[in-house]
C-alpha cells in the first residue's frame, strides 16, 4: 500500500461528502430541466457509492510495535486482555 | 621548658581529623534550612553551592548521584530545606555540609518542578497558539502510546469501536510510571511519529497521583511531543489533572476516552452525513419528479387541449360519415381523412405535454435500470424515506403509459430523442415499447410545420 494514500482517501472522501451535498443543494432548488435533474441524480448516487464504500473499507485493527534483539520494531496484533 | 613534656602538641592535620570525626558524629544526620547562593553546576554533575540565612553561611555540595534525583532545579534565592551531613574537607580545614536530599520550601518538589518546566518550555514558545496543528479529519493509522495492560487502553479502543472508527490502531506499550517510564513514553511519541503511515498520536494514562502522571511532566516528554511530525493529543488522568504534555501537545483531552473520542467521532459523523445526504438525494430526485408531473397536469388541463380533442373528435365523426357513404367514393375520402387524422393525431401527441413526462419518466427507468441493484439495496436501506421515495418513483414508473401504446426513442448513449434535430439519416435508435424494445435505423428526419392551430 502507497505510505502516502491514507491522506488522499480521506481527502477524496471529503470532497465527495461535499460534492454529493451540492448535487443534493442543486436538486432541491428545483428549476432544473429534467434531463439536467436526472443526470445530477445519477451522479449523486455515484457519490453516495463511492463515500459509502470506502466507509465499509476498514475495521479497527489493533496492533502493538515490538522491539526485536537488533533494537528494531516489529509490529505484531495486539490482545487486549478481557477484564 | 619542662612544660612541653606535658603539652600535647597536634598537627594541623590531626586537629582536622579530630573536628572531622567529631563533626561525622554530631552532623550525620541533619536537616538545614535555609536560601541558595552562588550556585554553580559542574560539568561533572557535582552541584555546588552556599546556603545562607540573615546572619550565616554554610558551604554545601551535591554530589552527581544525588543530584541526578532532583526533580527540579537550584537557583540562587530559592529557599530550601535539605537534608545530609557535615564533613571537613581536610586540604583547607573548612567544612561543608554534603547533601543528600533537597526539597523546595513552602511548595512540593514536583510542584517546583512542573513549574520551572512549564515557566521554560513556555518561554521556548512550545505551547503557542500558532504551534497547535488540526487534527486530521478522518485520520486512517491512529499510534497510541501508553500501557498495554492499564485501564486507558481499553478505554479507547472501547470508544474508538463504539463511534465506528475505521482506523488501524498501532500501540507503543510503555510504562507509564515509575522510575523510566518518562523515557519510554517519549520514544514511543519518536517511533510513532517516524512511521509514515500514523496520521495522529494519542500519548495518555488513566488517572493518578501527581506522582503517578509525573512521566507526563518531564521534559523528555515535552520534547519528544514537540518534535513530533504529526499532530499529538494528550489524553493524561482526568478532567482537572493538567500536565506539561497537555500544554505542549497540539490538543488536550481531558481523558484518554475523550482523546479517543476526537480521533472516532468524525468518523461517526461522516457515516450520518452521508446517510443523511443519501436519503435527501431520493427525496430531492422524487421531489423533481414530482413537480414536472404537476406543470404537466396543469397545462394538460388548459383550455386549448380540449379544443384539440373537440377537433380530434370531429374529424373521428367525418371519417365515420365518410366511411358510411358510397363504397367508391367512400374509399377514397376515407384514405384522404385517415391520413389527415393521422397526421393531427401525431402533431398533437408532439404538443402534448405529457409526452415529455412520459420522457422523462423513461429516463428515470433507464437511469434506474442502470445503477447496480447492490447500490440501491444500500441506498434504500440507509433510511425509511428512501423507502417512500423508492415507491414513489415506481408509482411514477412509464411502464403503465407504455403499455397504453406510447413508445420513446432513444439514442445509443441513452438519451431521448425530443427534437428532429437530434439524429440525422442512418442513426441508430432504440424505441422504448411496453414489453421492451425495437432497435431502429433513421430514414428521415424532418420537422413538422405545427402552426396550423
Amino acid at each position: 500500500m502507497p505510505k502516502t494514500e491514507t491522506c488522499t482517501e480521506t481527502v477524496d472522501f471529503e470532497k465527495a461528502l461535499a460534492e454529493l451535498e451540492g448535487v443534493v443543494k442543486q436538486l432541491e432548488a428545483g428549476n432544473l430541466p429534467l434531463e439536467k435533474s436526472l443526470a445530477l441524480f445519477e451522479r449523486g448516487v455515484r457519490l453516495a457509492r463511492a463515500c459509502k464504500e470506502k466507509l465499509a473499507e476498514a475495521e479497527l485493527k489493533v496492533s502493538q510495535l515490538v522491539k526485536d534483539k537488533q533494537g528494531l520494531f516489529a509490529e505484531e496484533p495486539f490482545k487486549e486482555d478481557k477484564e | 621548658m619542662e612544660a612541653a613534656a606535658a603539652r600535647k602538641v597536634l598537627t594541623v592535620s590531626q586537629v582536622n581529623t579530630l573536628v572531622a570525626g567529631m563533626l561525622g558524629e554530631y552532623f550525620s544526620d541533619v536537616w538545614i534550612e535555609g536560601e541558595i547562593s552562588n550556585f554553580r553546576a559542574y560539568a561533572s554533575g557535582h552541584l555546588y553551592f552556599v546556603l545562607k540565612d540573615e546572619g550565616s553561611q554554610l558551604q554545601a555540595v551535591c554530589f552527581r548521584h544525588a543530584a541526578q534525583r532532583l526533580k527540579f532545579e537550584l537557583e540562587d534565592g530559592l529557599a530550601v530545606v535539605a537534608h545530609g551531613r557535615l564533613e571537613v574537607y581536610q586540604p583547607t580545614g573548612k567544612y561543608q555540609v554534603i547533601l543528600d536530599t533537597i526539597e523546595p520550601r513552602g511548595l512540593g518538589a514536583l510542584q517546583k518542578a512542573f513549574e520551572q518546566l512549564k515557566r521554560k518550555l513556555d518561554k521556548e514558545g512550545l505551547f503557542a497558539a500558532e504551534r497547535k496543528r488540526p487534527l486530521p479529519v478522518l485520520p486512517r493509522t491512529v499510534g497510541i502510546v501508553t500501557s498495554p495492560s492499564g485501564a486507558a487502553i481499553h478505554d479507547m479502543l472501547r470508544t474508538l469501536r463504539l463511534h465506528k472508527a475505521r482506523v488501524n490502531v498501532v500501540l507503543y506499550p510503555a510504562q507509564v510510571q515509575g522510575e523510566g517510564a518518562a523515557k519510554q513514553v517519549a520514544e514511543g511519541v519518536v517511533a510513532l511519529s517516524a512511521r509514515p503511515d500514523v496520521d495522529v498520536i494519542i500519548v495518555g494514562r488513566g488517572g493518578g497521583s501527581i506522582e503517578d502522571l509525573w512521566p507526563f511532566n518531564e521534559e523528555v516528554v515535552a520534547r519528544a511531543i514537540s518534535l513530533s511530525r504529526v499532530p499529538v493529543i494528550s489524553g493524561v488522568g482526568h478532567e482537572t489533572d493538567f500536565t506539561i504534555a497537555d500544554f505542549v501537545a497540539d490538543v488536550r483531552a481531558a481523558t484518554p476516552t475523550a482523546a479517543a473520542q476526537l480521533v472516532a467521532k468524525p468518523w461517526e459523523d461522516s457515516e450520518v452525513r452521508l446517510r443523511d445526504l443519501a436519503g435527501q438525494l431520493l427525496e430531492a430526485a422524487e421531489q423533481v419528479l414530482f413537480q414536472k408531473q404537476q406543470a404537466i397536469e396543469e397545462l394538460v388541463r388548459h383550455r386549448v387541449f380540449d379544443l384539440m380533442a373537440a377537433r380530434l373528435a370531429e374529424l373521428h365523426h367525418r371519417v365515420e360519415r365518410l366511411a358510411s357513404s358510397a363504397e367508391s367514393a367512400a374509399r377514397s375520402a376515407l384514405k384522404g381523412a385517415t391520413a389527415s387524422l393521422t397526421a393531427l393525431d401525431s402533431r398533437l401527441s408532439r404538443q402534448n405535454p405529457a409526452t415529455r413526462i412520459l420522457r422523462w419518466r423513461m429516463a428515470l427507468q433507464t437511469l434506474a435500470d442502470r445503477l447496480d441493484k447492490p447500490t440501491l439495496a444500500f441506498l434504500s436501506r440507509q433510511n425509511v424515506r428512501l423507502g417512500q421515495a423508492g415507491a414513489r418513483l415506481d408509482a411514477l414508473s412509464p411502464l403503465a403509459s407504455l403499455g397504453r401504446g406510447y413508445s420513446i426513442c432513444l439514442k445509443p448513449d441513452g438519451s431521448i430523442v425530443s427534437r428532429t434535430g437530434q439524429v440525422e439519416a442512418g442513426d441508430g435508435v432504440r424505441l422504448r415499447v411496453s414489453d421492451g424494445s425495437i432497435d431502429c435505423r433513421v430514414e428521415r428526419a424532418g420537422r413538422t410545420d405545427v402552426g396550423g392551430h
